[in-house]
């Protein structure tokens, strides 16, 4: 019998899924050995029978579980206990399943306050409120705060090889390949230590000669402005150049922290002032947080513990 | 006795969405609905963040066209800070927009939709997918793949990353297009044009012949539509001015900026999600099945509908053709799959055409930007419909507040007609079954939410 | 609520933590639920540890090095006085009040000096936490 497997996504932007998608014709042999039981984006297997809306939720059991997007309403926390309850191991996909991502940047305000703001955002006449605000989440948790997982698999999206080599591995039964290092160790930038010691807006181009490859251009920390790969778990780029790089501009630390209770704000700040640069000219410092403010890191503004 | 049908979730579309059939006492569709629960934040959390930083953070919006969150964000910084992008900065966003649309349009029509017509609306649920077409048809699914992929890689060896892009930049562009990426990017154009043309010479024979009435009255409603052309009245799918056509096909022009004068936005009740709709006609807004009121449709159909031409050659002929058979404005809603495959022609060729111009490879890629206090409007034209981003900054160059209109929001109040009246021409004295409930789907899936 | 404010204090090897025994051989009384740990250096303290013991439910933390210019591995101490305006910035950042943190020099000769240090930074966590409580009850 196949192994069995099930995708499910929860507060996420489908980013994740594509990336799956564009692992290409190798991905057809993959999913040959594999069943796929439930995968919105792709089949049409439903959570319950249409005319029963008093069932609950039921999904398929299944070997592999894959979860992208954090947790923010009532129905993800559903979906992801059902996940939690079918499938035999449990992978969060994706950054916001692990740290929350880029949703999660909301936490800086309460949950009411953004709902103003959404709705009320453009010259239009204020429409009516929504009908249950209530099954709103008080914030945007991770996948992990919410449910053991097996295997967490950073990235904005993960590079496609990374997912597959997961699936592979666990299909082989094998381990999990290891992390990797920080963003930087891929990184051929040219570093000469003493760089600038303030840090600029993103507002002109690096320094760089167009003809030449990024291995020539250097190190865009040194050039003064704020690349966050000393901080970021590694692995974009494979084993070459991390992506954002190739196209010449900073990492911003989509892969969350190098260690994975990390925390990227303090780590940054940490590493700007054990250098000699002032992490007090960075013009939004929560910003360091943009990917992984779940877990707490991100709290509303205003209320000091 | 009066009964609830729910669709949950709606499969093989690019997002969440669950539809709710009401059914009276005698077993008559009295209601349905669409819900899309999409609470995301962004108009909140942008706030407060220096403004060159918004293009890499909205991308996220949507991992399947992150490539138009971040345009549109990039322009509409550009109007903030007073920058203008120079020619070959604003060359290569256009050349990644319309690449970016290539990989969109295989996967919504080869993966999402088109098990619906090849295999069949009635085919059992669990083959009813791209698993089922590969079974099939293997060659053609691995063609497919393939294709799709190369369209994203494509973008990544050029751009760095396909999905949540960061070579937009205010001002410009990050990295300038050397001549040997230019002649790459020619020959993997070139395959994809190739495929463009297989792929809507395939629907025309296994899909559009085949179904042709239900191309027509599934989901059948009459609109208005939106979309956006250049000065000569040419589609476009990058820049240009917005083009608002009332369902009697008199038509009104207007720059993205003055979009608020001609649209309105409303929260209803039962939906987290906002409704948009044509406020210019004063007519009011009303979902009422047999007289909707400033229901207009946005995305490929749309798109097609308000041009008066397609500027390449190989789609103008298509367009030709679709127009001489279902007239102007087609309203058939599942024409939306046809114009998406036309409009795939157009990425491809119109890839080609900004490759073949040398400024392309221009290295004055960005001009530097200064942090100040502006107002700034992006539009672009989103696989999903005509995408408004529209900022404010502070004299330090930072958000103080945003609005976003995203294409699923112009199509919602659409896509409710639609679900409404093929629910209602399907379901008879309360029967209803697994194949009925699929239709009713296809008429969400057209829209491609 | 324990009345006494839990308080972690990293004491260096050299002259804060030779402070603290001799506090101790001379008996002077502080408060008893400050936690002292014995660091080589107060320039090893790693920022994270600092938010990892709030995290866990410390009141507050202390960092105690050598006065300027005596540390023993010679700049161990400058990194630290870096390292605390990022600290004090960060827990700002992460919503935490910055007075739960504090950074002190003395040298090992000084036992009263130490007991000055923990006593203010127990006042001022009590003064803290009535503040927040009764911001807390404004609200609600
Ligand atoms: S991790 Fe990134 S790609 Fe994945 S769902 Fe979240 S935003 Fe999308
Ligand atoms: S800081 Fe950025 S540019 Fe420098 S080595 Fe690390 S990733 Fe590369
Ligand atoms: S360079 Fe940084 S931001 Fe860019 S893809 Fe890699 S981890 Fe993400
Ligand atoms: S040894 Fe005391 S501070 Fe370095």
């Amino acid at each position: 019998m196949k192994p069995k497997l099930s995708f499910e996504w929860l507060h996420a932007c489908s980013g994740c899924e594509i990336a799956l998608l564009n692992y290409g014709e190798p991905l057809l042999a993959l999913l040959n050995r594999v069943e796929i039981v439930h995968f919105p984006l792709l089949m049409d297997h439903k959570y319950t029978r249409p005319e029963r809306e008093d069932l609950p939720l039921s999904l398929p059991e299944a070997d592999i579980g894959l979860v992208s997007g954090g947790v923010a309403h009532q129905e993800h926390l559903t979906v992801l206990h059902e996940m939690r309850r079918q499938c035999r191991t449990l992978i969060a996909l994706g950054t916001c399943a692990t740290h929350g991502g880029i949703p999660a940047m909301r936490n800086q305000w309460s949950t009411a306050d953004t709902l103003q703001t959404v709705l009320a955002a453009g010259d239009t006449e204020p429409g009516p409120m929504l009908d249950e605000p209530s099954l709103f989440l008080d914030r945007v948790y991770s996948v992990d705060e919410k449910v053991p997982v097996e295997v967490s698999l950073p990235g904005c999206p993960p590079q496609p090889e990374l997912i597959a080599a997961i699936i592979e591995a666990l299909l082989n039964k094998d381990t999990v390949p290891p992390a990797n290092k920080s963003v930087c160790e891929t990184c051929p930038t040219l570093r000469k230590g003493k760089g600038q010691t303030t840090i600029r807006r993103f507002l002109d181009n690096a320094d760089y000669d167009r003809d030449q490859p990024v291995s020539r251009m250097r190190c865009l920390l040194e050039q003064g402005l704020l690349c966050m790969g000393p901080v970021t778990a590694g692995g974009c780029g494979g084993k070459d150049t991390p992506l954002c790089l190739r196209a010449r501009v900073p990492c911003r630390g989509c892969y969350g922290p190098v260690r994975p209770g990390g925390n990227q704000l303090l780590d940054m700040k940490n590493a700007l002032a054990s250098n000699g640069i002032d992490h007090r000219s960075i013009v939004d410092r929560k910003s360091l947080l943009r990917f992984s403010g779940a877990h707490g890191l991100i709290q509303p503004a205003g209320k000091r513990r | 006795m009066a009964q609830v049908l729910t669709i949950d979730p709606v499969t093989r579309i690019e997002g969440h969405a669950r539809i709710k059939i009401h059914l009276d006492e005698q077993g008559r569709v009295s209601d349905a609905r669409v819900a899309i629960s999409a609470l995301r934040g962004f108009e909140q959390f942008v706030v407060g963040r220096p403004a060159e930083e918004i293009p890499r953070i909205v991308s996220r919006i949507c991992g399947i066209c992150p490539w138009m969150h971040h345009l549109a964000a990039v322009k509409a910084i550009d109007g903030c800070f007073g920058v203008t992008p120079t020619p070959a900065g604003h060359r290569l966003r256009e050349l990644c927009q319309v690449m970016a649309h290539i990989h969109d349009k295989i996967l919504h029509f080869f993966f999402l939709a088109a098990p619906d017509f090849v295999l069949g609306p009635d085919s059992d649920f669990s083959v009813r997918n791209i698993m089922g077409m590969v079974r099939q048809d293997p060659e053609l699914a691995a063609r497919v793949v393939r294709m799709r992929q190369l369209g994203q890689v494509m973008l990544d060896r050029f751009a760095g990353k396909s999905i949540h892009p960061v070579a937009g930049v205010v001002g410009g562009f990050a990295k300038p297009m050397s001549a040997e990426e230019r002649s790459d990017l020619q020959r993997d154009g070139a395959t994809l044009l190739d495929f463009a043309s297989f792929a809507l010479d395939y629907a025309k024979e296994r899909v559009f012949h085949r179904y042709r009435e239900e191309m027509q009255s599934l989901g059948a409603i009459t609109t208005g539509f939106l979309g956006t052309i250049d000065d000569q009245g040419g589609l476009q799918l990058y820049d240009g001015r917005l083009r608002l056509m009332h369902a009697s096909g008199t038509t009104v022009d207007f720059p993205a900026a003055d979009y608020a004068q001609h649209l309105s936005e409303q929260v209803e009740p039962w939906s987290s999600a906002k409704m948009v709709y044509a406020k210019s006609w004063q007519e009011g807004f009303s979902l009422d099945p047999a007289a909707p009121k400033g229901v207009y449709r946005v995305n490929t159909l749309a798109r097609l509908n308000v041009c008066d031409h397609i500027g390449t050659p190989r789609a103008q002929a298509e367009l030709e053709d679709f127009r001489a058979q279902f007239g102007r404005p087609a309203q058939g809603t599942l024409l939306y799959h046809w114009a998406r495959l036309i409009e795939l022609i157009y990425a491809c060729e119109r890839t080609q055409e900004l490759l073949a111009d040398d400024r392309i490879t221009d290295p004055h890629i960005r001009n530097t930007a200064t942090p100040q206090a502006g107002r700034g409007i992006g539009c672009v034209e989103a696989p999903r419909g005509t995408l408004i981003h529209e900022y404010a900054t502070d004299d330090n160059g930072c958000i103080t507040s945003a609005n976003l209109i995203v294409g699923t929001t112009h199509n919602i109040a659409p896509m409710n007609l639609s679900v409404r009246q093929a629910a209602a021409s399907l379901i008879h004295d309360g029967v209803y079954d697994e194949a009925i409930l699929n239709r009713v789907e296809m008429a969400v899936r057209a829209y491609d939410p | 609520m324990s009345p006494e404010p839990k308080i972690i204090a990293f004491c260096c090897n050299w002259c804060s933590y030779a402070a603290a025994d001799l506090a101790g051989i001379l008996r002077l009384q502080y408060p008893g639920s400050i936690r002292i740990i014995r660091v080589m250096c107060s320039g090893m303290v790693h920022p994270e540890m600092v938010l990892h013991a709030l995290d866990k439910g410390a009141d507050g933390v202390m960092i105690i090095g050598c006065h300027p210019g005596e540390c023993h591995y010679l700049t161990g101490n400058e990194m630290a006085l870096a390292r605390a305006e990022v600290i004090a910035d960060t827990l700002e950042d992460l919503g935490y009040a910055s007075e739960r943190f504090q950074l002190t020099w003395v040298s090992s000769a000084e036992p009263e000096r130490l007991v000055e240090a923990f006593r203010t930074m127990s006042g001022r966590l009590m003064l803290l936490r009535s503040e927040q409580q009764t911001s807390y009850a404004k609200k609600n």
